[in-house]
This record gives C-alpha cells, structure tokens and sequence, in this order.
C-alpha cells in the first residue's frame, strides 16, 4: 500500500551543519513503510521548485518516521524552513527495502556522510529480528557530520568511528574501517554513502567473499518506475534491460549488480 | 462531481474520450504505475511511453535537472519495445477498460507504419499518436538532416503518409515546439491525413553546474518541460487551432484545472497532464473533476463549448 497524505510535521531540529531532522505523523506510512524504502517529499506548495525530493526512512515509530537530510539546494533549503504543526505531503512508501535475513550470522552496516539516513531503523529491525544489534562503521568528513552514533548507541551496537580529518575515531575511509573488521563469507555488509566509498566497500565485500547490499540514491521526478530519470547500468541485461531504476528496482542493490564504474562516472560529478 | 459525464465527453478525430483529459507520452508509464492511486479509465485515455519495434536502452544518466518551474530530461526513449508492450503493458489497460492512445517511435517512415499496423492488428490500441518530436535521441534526424523529423515538414508529409496507410484508427502528430512557425508541421501533418496534433513537445534547452562546468545532463542537452512551459505552449495551440481543421490536443505545463481549461480556450480539444504527474500522481484525474465544477459554475452544458472560446 502507498500514500499521499499530508503529515504533520512533529519536530524539526537541526542535526548538524546542513543537516536536519524531522519528525512527521502518519500512522498509515509507518505500518506500511520498511527500513531502506523512501519517501517523495513535496518541498514547496507553490510550483517551483518543481519536484517532489526521494528521502528515505531514517527512524519509522508507531504513529509516524523521521526523515534526516541535507541541505543540496533550493528545495530542501525550503523545506528546512517547515516548522512543527504545519504539514509536508509525503508520497510512499516507495523502494523495496533492505531484505532482513536472521539467519546470517554477521550483519556491518557502513555509513558515509549524510548515507547514514535509513540506518537508524535499519539498526533497530536487525537488532529485533536477530536477537543482536548490526555492528557499525560510522564515517564522515569530520566529527560534527558524524550523525546518529548515539541511536545506534542505544540499540548496543558497536560503533566504529572514523573521520577523514581524523577529528573524532580513526583517520579513515569507511570501507578501510570495514577492512579491519575482517567481513568473511557469513557477513552481511549495508552501505550508503557518497559513490566512491559504496565502489569501495562493495570492493572490499567482494574480496572477503561477504554480500553486500548497497542503498543508492539518484536524482528522481516521480520516484514510482515511470520518469526513466534514476536509472543506474547493471553489470549484467536482465530481461533484455540493461538499466536499473532506483525507485523501484532499488533503491537497495546488491553490489554485485552495479557496474561501478559506469555508475561513478555519471554521478560523482 | 461529474454528474453528468456527457457534458464531458470529446472527439477527438475519430476517438471518443469520455473527457478531454489525457496524459503525456513518458509521464505515467504504461498506466499501471499510476494505477496504484487511481483508476486510470476514468481519465479520457491514456497515452502510453513511446514504443519502438525493439527495446530501447535510453540515454546515460544523469537524465533529469530540476530547472525553476520545470525539468530538463533526456530519457533517451527507453522502453520494453513492442513485443513486451503486447504482452505485459496492454493487459492490464484492457482489463480496467482505460481507452489507450499507444505512442510510438521508430527510426523510418516504415518502422513507424508497422508499429502501428502491429498495435492495430492486436488490438492494443484506440488511437496512434506518432513521436515525430523526441529531442533526445540522436538517431532521430530526417533525411535532410534535420534534427528532429517534425522540423522538416517534408518529413512529416512522408512519416504521416506511411503511418496513415498502415492504419484505420485515428492518427495523432506530436509535433516539436523548437521550429519557426508551428502552422507549417501542423497543416502538414494535417495535409497528409492526421486526425490531430500534440502541441508541443518538450523545448529544447541545457543546464550546467558552475562549479564543475559539467553539462547537468549526460546527454548535455535536453527537454525541458513543466509550468515553466505552458505560456509557449498555449501560444502554439492557439496559433495552429486558426489554420487546422483537425483537432488538436494541448500540453505543457498544465497543472490544474485552470491551466487545463487555457488550452481548451486557446483551440485545444483535449488536453495532456505531463510532469505534473510526477509531482501528483493523481493531478489528471484532479483535472477531470476541476473542468467538471468550472462548467457548473460557468453554467457550461457541454466541454465542447469551450474549445476555442477565448474572448477576444
């Protein structure tokens, strides 16, 4: 089942630099939604901008989600602007989401910047579903964009921190921090983050012979498989296509399917 | 709110819509999309994403900038070509009983014509609507080298003939915006035995990211659609609907009612609901409930009563 209903906006604070966290009410999203899916948020009610912007369940709670984001540009700029008891039109839920599977004896998920967004529920329904919490590396620029360590914190999980200036944790990339942690075949990896560290994770996966599941994002206009804009080249034709649309086909992967190089140099431009 | 759908109902060259309102071609899919928010077959048809004989992989992504009041895209036609579209894609219209105007694309008048042959002789289809206006595939040039068929009213004349030979069922032009004088594509589309035209197609245009001097698009160049469009477009429908005889279906940038019902005014019969869909996948369906309440309150018996009616 999926919506468009327009929520109430319960908080909206600001996480770090750039980066905000809101809170919006519908009971009927939250039963329907699962960690890794998104939703189409409307950013302005005037017609320009235009288009609705793809964010993905951060935190899904019995009477509603929180959505964190950072400010790209101009709509979600506006949309920073919206303060609690007004109302946001949200679309979804969309995506498929990230498979839960108990039965793998090691989950690491693998966060890069603002990649951290769908991990937090993420964290919660592996932690319910396998009786332990997912291990995780947070990694980010700097220390004050390492978000949402305490939630993960609160469900036990091992957090490993890293930096690139190396201003809190180890000075590191996320998938060296993963390197570390020895993944062998019985782990799962979850990434998100900027291109470069999703090739390199996914690479690091590859070579531990682990799975690895990747959640992309893409510029979209309708997010429901029918504007053709988010598509991504698959290593491999699958029913004669060639290209895989985020929205619907995705937005979680296995890394296994991307063509990496393809997909780099289109979007980390 | 209809209460009485026959003050609704159009025809459209030969195609009887149970109200002027369809969609664009590559902005809801195959229908089944959008058949998730409502019932597609209440909406007067619905135009499906351009079909080629075979399946299209579309352009290298990035295919989409968000431009104010608008979008670029370049898409590039992807599509599941037709043999897929049979058997996958009209099924389902035909089961909810959506009345279905199957846009089609092809390299040459011949692949045009047998597209439509395929899609009449199946039966996957109420009406033709021929791209000859795509501005984002690089195989798309006429003979005569220009860039887009419907830039080249020579190339219209003959793409329309062989299409028109191919097939009974009524037959839509979509013609681009980026030319001179927009009369010129229309009356030769008309000339060679189209039953309608689309107005427009996407405006040509580009962005680029300063601080990487890259083209926004992988493609550079794209379409660009959206309300930033629509007084262009309206401009177009209004000065084709003097010279045509043969109806014409407006679209760009229709987000509402009101902005529907310019189109009717400016000479459009029926009208398209485009990018709007992206950002309200139920826009269309608004828009036929919107035109319903505007000719109760205008005490408008018939839809019809307003194709053309702008008060001078």
């Amino acid at each position: 089942m999926r919506y468009i209903q327009d929520c109430e906006v319960v908080t909206h604070d600001q996480a770090a630099p750039s980066h905000w966290r809101m809170r919006l009410r519908s009971e009927d999203i939250a039963r329907a939604a699962k960690p890794g899916q998104f939703c189409m948020v409307e950013v302005a009610e005037t017609l320009s901008p235009f288009l609705r912007r793809p964010m993905c369940f951060s935190e899904i709670h019995d009477d509603g989600f929180t959505l964190l984001y950072k400010i790209e540009g101009e709509g979600t700029r506006l949309l920073s602007q919206r303060v609690p008891g007004q109302t946001c039109s949200i679309q979804g839920p969309l995506g498929n989401g990230f498979p839960i599977v108990p039965e793998i004896p090691r989950h690491i998920i693998v966060s890069g910047g603002i990649g951290v967004a769908p991990f937090p529920a993420l964290a919660q329904a592996l932690t319910d579903a396998c009786g332990r919490p997912p291990e995780v590396v947070l990694a980010a620029r700097n220390r004050e964009l390492l978000l949402c360590a305490e939630q993960f914190e609160s469900f036990g999980c091992t957090v490993y921190l890293a930096t690139d200036d190396g201003s809190a944790g180890k000075k590191a990339y996320a998938a060296q921090m993963l390197e570390r942690l020895a993944p062998d075949p019985g782990t799962r990896i979850y990434a998100c983050g900027p291109m470069v560290m999703m090739s390199a994770t996914a690479a690091v996966a590859a070579q531990a012979g682990a799975s690895c599941l990747v959640s992309l994002e893409a510029q979209m206009a309708c997010g429901d498989g029918t504007c053709l804009s988010c598509v991504v080249e698959a290593k491999e034709e699958r029913e004669g296509e060639k290209m895989v649309r985020v929205c619907v086909d995705g937005p979680v992967f296995d890394a296994a399917l991307i063509d990496w190089e393809a997909h780099s140099t289109a979007y980390d431009l | 709110m209809t209460s009485d759908a026959a003050t609704l109902a159009v025809n459209l060259g030969g195609l009887r819509m149970k109200n002027p309102v369809t969609v664009a071609s590559g902005t809801f899919g195959y229908g089944e999309e959008y058949g998730r928010y409502f019932d597609v077959a209440r909406l007067g048809a619905v135009t499906t994403k351009s079909i080629s004989l075979k399946p299209r992989a579309g352009n290298k992504p990035p295919r989409l900038a968000e431009t104010p009041a608008g979008l670029l895209n370049a898409i590039g036609l992807q599509n599941v070509g037709v043999e897929r579209f049979l058997s996958q894609k009209v099924p389902y219209l035909r089961k909810c009983n959506a009345t279905i105007i199957a846009n089609i694309y092809g390299h040459s008048p011949e692949e045009y014509a047998a597209l439509a042959r395929r899609l009449e002789a199946e039966g996957a289809a109420d009406a033709i609507e021929a791209n000859l206006s795509c501005p984002n595939v690089h195989d798309a040039r006429s003979a005569r080298g220009a860039v887009l068929v419907s830039q080249d009213c020579q190339a219209i004349t003959e793409y329309t003939r062989a299409i028109r030979e191919a097939t009974r069922l009524p037959l839509y032009i979509k013609l681009t915006p980026n030319v001179m004088n927009i009369q010129e594509p229309a009356l030769a589309a008309e000339a060679a035995g189209a039953d309608g035209v689309c107005l427009i197609n996407t405006l040509l245009g580009m962005a680029i990211n300063p601080e990487t001097r890259k083209p926004r698009l992988a493609n550079i160049v794209g379409g660009l659609s959206g309300p930033a469009i629509r007084p262009v477009a309206v401009k177009m429908v209004w000065d084709a609907a003097r010279v045509l005889r043969i109806p014409i279906i407006g679209t760009g940038g229709i987000t509402d009612a009101a902005s529907a019902i310019e189109f009717l005014l400016a000479g459009a019969t029926a009208i398209s609901v485009g990018s709007m869909s992206f950002r309200q996948p139920d826009a269309a369906l608004r828009i036929v409930d919107g035109i319903a309440e505007y000719l109760k309150r205008h005490q408008i018996a018939d839809v019809n009563q307003l194709i053309g009616a702008m008060k001078p």
